[in-house]
């Protein structure tokens, strides 16, 4: 690893944000358990497993914490060197755009565009292939599910599937 | 004479005209997952989750069970022809396998590791047949200190082999823990960590979890690269190992199968361990040990063996204790709950035609295996050709559908896809999934167990020390906890750590 990509005490130190996010965490599992009543030892309560769980997790994340600034850690830059970081990018935001369309527009009607999207978006497959396949796989699979399986799928505002 | 009366009893049951169907689907959809690159059995079994609804428990299990020593045989194709290990347990395979594929020798490559985890499937089962019932007799003792302490060591086994800082993978675990008491206290019925949101009151689904984990994620990071394969285009010929490759490969198997079942049936280790420990193995003992990495036939068959023992290993655990040791068993215990059944040291007993059937259909799909994996290797290659790009968002949608399906509720794909995001950068950051999802599965258990022991035991932490058994996992799980601590340990680890991820 050269200097650019291994840092110590630096904001760019992955690793010193995987354990601050732990840390986090942790203090924010302790906190509930304590919200949840301990307990005695004979007779723990609701938050006694999630109060000792939140401890081990702090004390986790803060020998992630000392060992990213004594022997330091690669910077988040360097985690996407050399990839293409945008096309899981665009997924996510597919992902995203197909969780918040589900509901209002129904199976059918989120998941074409999605799959098209899809096919078309990351590592592009012709025109030609990608309309059947966007449209004939999810047709097939809500066809086998609601016909066949008796399984029901979200309709959406339209009733269309 | 008991053991041959249960066999016949378990033949009777796996011979049913419904449950060979379904055994059948089960080790093709294995060997079409173990194929496939960028899908592995824990998403297939977690996609196929919701379908074992459908029929017997019986039926739904062996299906399972199918598709998990299915996809250790389909998982050497890959490694052999393309250089791109179907699932984790088969990375080892690439090493050797697709060597000799690219000096002409793919069919005997593809042959021996056929033959190498019939062999090993074999003796797992003949072996499970026999452990089982003795350790289920001894498991009845078990009380809540020994469950607790025994999932404690499954848990800190599985962190000690994972790829990576220990300190992660036990965060990891912690984290696992946390998710899997979201939902109402089993003792108190208090809700916990809800945020008064409805959905969150039965807990997050395992589905959903292990889903985005590996599924959503596993195709973020695959789309992250153009995903290039260097197949074989020779016609595979000479399946049939000669008499050399026979000899050379006979000691390999049957240590990769001794050593494979045992790894199996420890906790947290499991498939990937074992592949990993028998090319290690194989290599050390060898008397040639610079052949291997260049095509050593040796380094095909004992990790295949290997592999396979272990995934008959790892059914032993969960049959008899049920707890289950690795991610997969986790999402066969799923199967078990789904049909109201509690794998355990009673199930044996309680359920002797589900136990006896499920064993004897094993015996039948590994059968079916060797016919679907050697004559049809053809029809697996060419599947080898489908495009990254147009199996990626197929692989989106399926998803998609079974976490849907599972439980008729959108809540769970927004947390499928939560769990994707959070997926892919943990996987970013070096945090692996596997203690995640284990200690997730086994944290409401380990509560449970815990909670009861201190009742019991009126407050007295003693009582993990003073029972022997808990007593000797503890320590199991102590040492392992302080060997990252000592350099030379250290370094070992190091070599051992694995990306269950796959």
């Amino acid at each position: 690893m050269n200097d650019q990509t291994n840092v110590k005490l630096r904001l760019s130190n992955s690793e010193l944000w995987g354990g601050v996010i732990g840390l986090a965490l942790g203090g924010f599992v302790i906190w509930s358990g304590l919200k949840l009543k301990l307990g005695t030892i004979n007779d723990p309560g609701s938050g006694y497993v999630l109060f000792y769980t939140g401890i081990l997790m702090c004390v986790f994340a803060g020998s992630i914490i000392v060992s990213a600034i004594t022997e330091g850690g690669p910077t988040l830059a360097s985690r996407w060197e050399n990839v293409r970081w945008s096309k899981p990018l665009l997924l996510i935001a597919c992902l995203v755009a197909f969780s918040v369309a589900l509901e209002p527009l129904g199976f059918l009607l989120s998941s074409i565009p999605l799959m098209l999207l899809l096919l078309r978006l990351i590592d592009p497959v012709r025109w030609t292939l990608a309309i059947p396949v966007a449209v004939l796989v999810p047709m097939g699979m809500w066809w086998v599910l609601k016909r066949l399986l008796l399984i029901q799928l979200p309709s959406g505002l339209f009733g269309i599937g | 004479m008991d053991t041959l009366v249960n066999v016949a009893h378990g033949f009777g049951v796996a011979l049913l005209p419904i449950n060979l169907l379904y055994c059948f689907i089960g080790v093709f959809i294995g060997t079409l997952v173990g194929v496939l690159p960028g899908i592995g059995p824990i998403s297939a079994m977690s996609l196929l989750l919701p379908v074992t609804l459908s029929g017997t428990p019986e039926s739904g299990i062996i299906m399972m069970a199918g598709i998990y020593y299915g996809s250790m045989y389909g998982g050497s194709t890959t490694s052999i022809l393309v250089n791109i290990p179907g699932e984790a347990a088969s990375v080892v395979t690439c090493i050797d396998g697709h060597q000799m594929a690219k000096q002409g020798r793919a069919g005997p490559a593809l042959g021996i590791s056929a033959f190498g985890s019939f062999i090993a499937g074999t003796f797992a089962l003949i072996a499970l047949m026999l452990v089982a019932p003795k350790l289920a007799s001894v498991a009845i003792a078990f009380g809540p200190a020994e469950y607790f302490s025994l999932m404690v060591l499954g848990l800190v086994v599985l962190t000690f082999l994972t790829q990576g800082s220990m300190p992660k993978a036990l965060l990891m675990a912690c984290i696992g823990v946390v998710l899997g008491l979201i939902g109402l206290d089993s003792i108190t019925a208090q809700p916990r960590l809800t945020f008064g949101r409805m959905e969150l009151i039965d807990g997050i689904g395992l589905v959903p979890v292990v889903m985005g984990l590996f599924g959503v994620a596993e195709v973020l990071l695959n789309t992250e690269q153009a995903i290039k394969r260097d197949i074989i285009n020779t016609k595979i010929t000479h399946l049939l190992p000669s008499k050399e490759d026979l000899k050379a490969s006979a000691g390999p198997v049957g240590r990769g199968t001794i050593l494979g079942f045992f790894l199996g049936i420890l906790p947290g280790g499991g498939a990937v361990v074992a592949s990993f420990a028998s090319y290690a193995l194989e290599k050390r003992l060898s008397k040639t040990p610079e052949r291997f990495g260049h095509g050593a036939i040796e380094g095909v068959a004992g990790p295949e063996s290997a592999n396979n023992a272990a995934a008959g290993g790892a059914f032993i655990p969960l049959m008899t204790l049920g707890i289950p040791p690795n991610v997969v068993m986790a999402l066969l215990l799923g199967a078990f709950v789904i049909h109201g059944l509690q794998p355990g040291p009673l199930l044996i007993t309680q359920n002797p035609g589900l136990f006896w059937g499920i064993v004897a259909s094993m015996y039948i799909g590994n059968v079916m295996l060797l016919v679907l994996n050697l004559p049809m290797i053809g029809m697996w290659v060419q599947l080898l050709k489908l495009p990254y790009n147009i199996l990626f968002p197929l692989i989106i949608l399926f998803t998609i559908l079974g976490v849907y399906c599972s439980s008729n509720n959108v809540f769970d794909v927004y947390v499928m896809i939560a769990f994707g995001i959070i997926g892919y950068f943990m996987r970013k950051l070096g945090y692996e999934p596997a203690p995640l999802v284990l200690a997730f599965v086994l944290g409401p258990m380990m509560e449970n167990n815990l909670r009861k022991s201190l009742i019991l035991s009126q407050g007295d932490l003693w009582t993990f020390v003073q029972r022997p058994i808990s007593a000797v996992c503890l320590a199991f799980a102590m040492v392992l906890l302080i060997a990252p601590l000592l350099p030379a340990l250290r370094k070992k680890r190091e070599l051992v750590a694995l990306d269950e991820g796959a």
